[in-house]
């Protein structure tokens, strides 16, 4: 395999925070805990998992906007440090889940585009109106779009500006945190053909973070599954959904309401994610895990390759719970 | 200075975070309160009044006329045109000495505004983003400063120092008013920061000061105008209360304070004298204030938000109650729900009618903006000011609740019609415990007494699959998960045993894995009880599972309806066939791409000629774009609202 | 628990220490000299010297406030320029009459506050909030100190009615509680009526109905318990504004407080007079705060249940 766009290596972010308003005490939520995996020149990587799993802060640390408290950040061959985060800026970029709140809201659409040209003196003062013209074009808006402040575009177009910001530097890699959460069904899947398109054009690089394991499978070529700060399941997309072999990833997917489905043969997690300031010893899902043995509260599970190209944190990866049902397709 | 400039100066913080208006429209918002047209009327006169007191005054301030002291005003007994208001002690003439006061008042005030508002905007500006060490030096500094009511400072400061010029009265009251100013530009620089746009300018690589002044600089100035404006009439009256009390311009300079201090001494026989100058405050006061007002209006555009109260146009009854036995538990028929919002007017429903039957889960389904929350809301009676009913029947086994009285509707909720809501941890009341308002619920629905409601309490909660019910019931919602708090909301909104229950989005703020179980949950208890169920969601796969029958609404319309498993098998009208296309599933085969739905949602305040889905449809016809179509049945129980369904007869003409 | 209380003192001490030192220092270097002032112009030098020495403000500044901070921490504030008084004495004395003051008028504006706000934010833009709202504008530009004198000048001069000076009995209070009372309603008020109106618009009041509680519940145990807590925190704010505003009434009605205490103080550069006023009030300052942090914690779960 030739050498990654991104390669991370046991990251690790974690945050120090006082427990109350008036209190003193102080805990540490290890919000990415040891987190490795790498990304590939045209590549797609799913990152997935449920509120509080760390997959928007590792999202973030990998672009330096948080510091790593420690681990290795290789980027285009080169070890990225915190003084190099504006070299990275330039070849890595990031869109946004609110598409309300990630465009200054006093700023007209062209100054949005322009100001990265201008920061990193990639066109001339004279040129810098025709490449705005380009990019919003690139993201399929009219020249009209311009002229206009954020809030006078609907959802959809402010995301399209969101993209065409990012891609203003040319990027290799763009990071999507959450980008099509906030959009309604109809405009969501315009913005995730439009990222579809991009990528086959200028042959970028995505981290696509997500919490609907449907649009990460439709954008990913493989895709990591997180639960509290790990990554616990990392696969191609299509063997990760046929075949889950994390107990945890199963129960997710067997969660997910299906149009040809009635919620027969799933997996009923019992009780809540646990605090992430405070996980359970050994393997952290192992209290809601319906194949918790002895030995998962004692040791954690290391990420290890079970079948080729299918990593998996689990000491029972290849223990079937059930035979899980069949997808159908409904239409 | 911590009095009302503090105050209402957090009020503005916690308001302002909408995008303020700009030009035109911050004239004609300005405009559209008569108090702040009054208000900047009022502060011209005087502020010309001051700065022309040479030119109207025919005296000197400082002229004395023992001849002719304590003469009454114009309009008393006595007065004369040669002294409007007359004179003071040494004859000198008060309307001279007041418009001079003017001068000195609002001096001193302005430039002490200006300095405090200098000051805190740099401080709060440095404080908020760059954070860390100077912001905490810089707020314990603050702190203390609040800490201790400055004006009485500011009267020791003054009190000694022995000649008191302008400049000595700008710097006391001037300087102390930073902290106000900086406690708000740095708490909407914290909010700004925050916000994703910021993250934004640091990933392009934009370098902190520029991040700071292009990117939150344009954010956050807007409210210094306003808090310097309510600052500006706390200082008119601190600096004349100074003068008042001895400490301000040493005398015989004019001022307001003083001239109303040695008028005091002549209360009995002139007491023209105080009063004048404290009308000439309280005028230039309000004048301030009025205008202040208006200004956060337009930094805020938020309008009031009006009281709950209920909505109704009386309408004429336009339909025959059928009583008989045949009847739905519940008949939704042209339901109209309309939001005026200015001169424009969102018409959230559009006419949207529908049949529930006991123990039948219905799921409502559509995009932001399809009116299907307002539906519920419609039904439950609960619509957000200034929504209001427009048309229609709710019939609740055969009761139209648009026509009932506010107490009878009241006396429904929780008995006969449940709801619960999207976010579960706000719609519970963060100071009472979750066993207060569990307990408060069922004694209220079932009538029953303190004791026993606590007992059916625990059962309730075990009943929605909460083991530890007497630990859950002493805890706060804020100390509960999100599928913990919607479990007691299902557990609450079934206390009273209602025929119906809305659930609008109840998982939608929730996890995958959570939503399953209280999604699961919600089946159980409403078979159980044999309630019939309206399931509002954004997610039609969730229909697919939980729903007997599905409702897919589109621009406040119903364009499809029918059994839930027959129209997503089988969809009949494009919308729902598009919508259906448009969903990334776990079970799309990868390398397939998904049929988007071009173009934008409709602008709900334009009401559509033809079919609302006409613009974006890939099988519109020519009368789509005249007429809006009727549902019209189009299989076993399905019925779609579209052209290509309507008898062609219906259609012919316009063909 | 105690750590977080040994904390809070020690805040506390702090404000109150910044204080006292900045008005010893002001005072020092800014009133000019009190022998001097003690003594009628022209009076020899020899003379002043020994009034300078007898009131100890020969000795070097930082000497001064060596032994200030000194006899301070024994809770002895020093004695009287003036006739060599107690200044201890002088303060406890005073003391009781503003707190009497201060206390009725902070029962009277928070029942007026709370009741107007309410009914206001009943029904927005309806009658009852125009005419509050009017209130509040006129109130809100009225100086305390023209508001006493026009009462003194309708209820005590022309009516005779209320006595307009002196503390002679209860009805001694009227005027000036009804002067505080006034110019401190407004901002109680916009505040009640803001946050009532904020609560009701709230997702758990909307639940709250939805569940079928009675309108008159809503609004008086999910609203009102909601809407209380700006108004406490708002009073201790005030507490400075009370204080001020005591200066003024004190002043005007010659009411024998801490405010009259420290303004006469002023006038005659009664330097430990002054300090021992000051100290009092940034004492009850702080104290006012702290106390009104404790009722908040008991109000809101949210606090009380994080800090422990």
């Amino acid at each position: 395999m030739t050498q990654p766009l991104l390669d991370v290596r046991d990251l690790r972010k974690h945050f120090v925070t006082r427990t109350g308003r008036l209190s003193r005490a102080r805990k540490v939520v290890k919000a990415v805990d040891g987190v490795s995996f790498t990304v590939g020149v045209g590549e797609t990587l799913g990152l997935v998992g449920e509120s509080g799993c760390g997959k928007s802060t590792l999202a973030r640390t990998v672009l330096f906007l948080e510091l790593p408290t420690s681990g290795e950040i290789l980027f285009e061959g080169g070890r990225v440090t915190e003084g190099e985060a504006k070299r990275l800026r330039r070849r890595a970029q990031i869109v946004f889940q609110d598409p309300y709140a990630s465009l200054p809201p006093r700023m007209r659409i062209e100054k949005i585009l322009a100001d990265p040209l201008a920061i990193h003196g990639l066109a001339d003062r004279a040129a810098i109106p025709e490449r705005v013209v380009q990019l919003l074009r690139d993201v399929g808006l009219g020249d009209g779009v311009a002229r206009k402040l954020p809030h006078q575009l609907s959802g959809g177009q402010r995301q399209r500006v969101g993209i065409a910001r990012a891609l203003s530097v040319q990027p290799s890699l763009i990071v999507a945190d959450e980008a099509v959460s906030s959009l309604d069904a109809s405009v969501r899947a315009q913005i995730l053909n439009l990222l579809k398109d991009i990528q086959e054009r200028q042959r970028l690089s995505y981290l696509f973070v997500s919490h609907d394991l449907g649009v990460v499978k439709y954008m990913s070529h493989r895709i990591a599954v997180m639960y509290l700060g790990e990554i616990v399941e990392l696969a191609p997309a299509d063997p990760l959904y046929e075949r889950p072999l994390h107990p945890y990833t199963r129960a997710l997917l067997s969660a997910v309401p299906s149009l040809g489905r009635d919620g027969r043969g799933r997996i009923r997690l019992e009780g809540e994610p646990p605090d992430p300031g405070d996980p359970p010893s050994g393997c952290k899902f192992h209290p809601r895990c319906p194949l918790a043995q002895p030995i998962c509260s004692q040791t954690a599970p290391e990420l290890k390759e079970w079948l080729p190209g299918r990593f998996a944190a689990c000491h029972f990866a290849l223990a079937d719970i059930e035979p899980k049902p069949r997808p159908e397709t409904a239409t | 200075m911590s009095g009302l400039a503090t105050t209402r100066a957090d009020e503005l913080t916690a308001a302002a975070a909408a995008p303020p208006a700009r030009g035109r429209v911050a004239l004609r918002r300005l405009g559209r309160r008569k108090g702040s047209i009054v208000g900047i009327a009022g502060l011209a006169v005087v502020a010309s009044v001051a700065a022309f007191a040479p030119l109207i005054s025919p005296y000197e301030p400082l002229a004395q006329d023992i001849t002719n002291t304590l003469a009454p005003p114009v309009w008393a007994e006595g007065g004369s045109l040669e002294h409007v208001l007359g004179t003071d002690s040494l004859g000198r003439d008060v309307a001279t000495r007041l418009a001079y006061g003017a001068r000195n008042s609002l001096a001193i005030s302005v430039a002490a505004a200006l300095i405090g508002s200098l000051l805190g905007l740099i401080t709060g500006l440095v404080a908020g983003f760059f954070g860390g060490w100077v912001d905490s030096v810089l707020m314990r500094l603050g702190d203390m400063q609040l800490a201790f009511p400055f004006i009485l400072l500011a009267v020791v400061i003054l009190g000694v120092i022995a000649e008191r010029t302008v400049l000595h009265l700008i710097l006391v009251l001037g300087v102390p008013g930073w902290i106000v100013y900086a406690r708000v530009v740095r708490s909407r620089v914290l909010a700004e920061r925050e916000k994703e746009y910021v993250t934004a300018a640091r990933a392009v690589g934009a370098s902190g000061p520029r991040t700071l002044f292009r990117y939150v600089l344009p954010s956050v100035w807007q409210v210094i105008p306003v808090i310097a404006m309510l600052d500006l009439g706390f200082l008119v009256i601190v600096e004349s209360t100074l003068s008042f009390l001895g400490f301000g311009l040493t005398p015989p300079t004019p001022s307001w304070g003083s001239t109303l201090a040695e008028g005091r001494q002549f209360l009995v026989v002139s007491p023209w004298l105080p009063v004048l100058p404290g009308l000439a405050i309280m005028f230039t006061v309000l004048s301030i204030n009025l205008t202040a007002d208006g200004l956060a209006d337009v930094v805020d555009p938020r309008l009031t938000k009006g009281s709950f109260r209920r909505q109704m146009l009386r309408l004429p009854s336009r339909y025959n109650r059928d009583r008989g036995d045949d009847q739905p538990l519940l008949r939704v028929r042209d339901l109209a729900v309309e939001f005026p919002l200015g001169e424009r007017v969102v018409r959230a429903v559009r006419g949207i009618s529908f049949d529930l039957e006991r123990g039948q889960t219905v799921g409502i389904v559509g995009e932001s903006g399809s009116g299907k929350s307002v539906t519920a809301l419609a039904i439950i009676q609960l619509l957000d000011a200034p929504g209001r009913v427009t048309g229609g029947e709710i019939l609740l086994d055969g009761q139209d609740l648009t026509r009932i009285d506010r107490k009878a509707m009241a006396a429904l909720r929780g008995r006969r019609i449940g709801m619960i809501f999207q976010n579960p941890a706000s719609s519970l009341n963060p100071v009472l415990t979750i066993g207060f308002q569990l307990t408060e619920t069922i004694r209220t629905q079932l009538r029953l007494p303190q004791e026993k409601a606590e007992s059916m309490a625990r059962d309730a909660l075990l009943s929605v699959g909460i083991g530890n019910a007497e630990h859950i019931l002493r805890r706060y919602p804020f100390e509960l998960s999100g599928g913990m708090n919607q479990r007691v909301m299902i557990a609450m909104a079934m206390a009273g045993r209602p025929d119906l229950l809305i659930a609008d989005e109840p998982t939608t703020a929730l996890d995958v894995t959570t939503q399953a179980q209280v999604l699961e949950q919600l089946r159980d208890v409403t078979r159980a009880s044999d309630t019939s169920l309206i399931l509002i969601t954004h997610d039609i796969a969730l229909v697919a599972e939980y729903a007997d029958a599905i409702l897919v609404m589109y621009a406040g319309q119903v364009c499809e309806a029918g059994p839930a498993e027959t129209v997503i098998r089988d969809p009949k009208h494009p919308y729902t066939r598009a919508l259906l296309d448009s969903l990334p599933r776990a079970d799309t085969p990868s390398g397939a791409r998904l049929q988007a739905i071009p173009g934008e949602l409709p602008d709900p305040t334009i009401v559509p000629r033809g079919c609302p889905f006409a613009p974006r449809c890939p099988c519109v016809l020519d009368i789509s774009w005249e007429i809006n179509p009727e549902l019209v049945e189009v299989g076993p129980g399905q019925t779609a609202a579209c052209h290509l369904w309507t008898p062609d007869e219906a259609r012919g003409a316009a063909r | 628990m105690l750590g977080q209380a040994l904390r809070r003192t020690a805040q506390m001490t702090l404000v109150v220490f910044g204080v006292v030192t900045l008005v010893f220092f002001v005072l020092r270097l800014a009133a000019g000299d009190p022998a001097r002032l003690l003594n009628q112009p022209g009076t020899p030098e020899t003379i002043v010297q020994q009034v300078r020495e007898r009131l100890g403000t020969d000795r070097p500044l930082l000497v001064q406030y060596g032994h200030y901070l000194a006899d301070l921490a024994r809770g002895d504030l020093g004695v009287s320029f003036h006739g060599g008084q107690s200044v201890r004495d002088a303060v406890l004395e005073a003391l009781p009459n503003t707190a009497a003051l201060a206390l009725v008028t902070i029962v009277v504006a928070s029942t007026i506050a709370l009741a107007l706000g309410i009914a206001a934010a009943l029904r927005p833009n309806g009658l009852v909030d125009r005419s509050v709202l009017v209130y509040v504008a006129v109130a809100q530009a009225t100086p305390a100190f023209w508001l006493a004198v026009v009462l003194v000048l309708v209820f005590s001069i022309n009516l005779r009615w209320l006595p307009a000076i002196d503390l002679t009995g209860p009805k001694s209070f009227v005027l000036p509680v009804a002067t505080l009372v006034i110019t401190l309603t407004p901002v109680l008020i916009r505040t009640v009526r803001q946050s009532f109106l904020e609560t009701l618009s709230e997702d758990h009041v909307r639940a709250a109905r939805a569940r079928g509680l009675p309108e008159r519940r809503v609004l008086l145990v999910h609203g009102l318990k909601a809407a209380a807590l700006p108004l406490v925190t708002l009073i201790g704010l005030q507490a400075g504004f009370i204080l001020a505003g005591s200066y003024v009434v004190e002043f005007v009605f010659n009411w024998p407080g801490i405010g009259k205490l420290t303004l006469d103080a002023l006038a005659s550069r009664n330097f430990p007079m002054i300090q021992g006023g000051v100290l009092v009030a940034a004492v009850a300052f702080v104290l006012v705060n702290f106390v009104v942090d404790l009722v908040y914690a008991a109000l809101d779960p949210r606090i009380r249940l994080r800090a422990s």
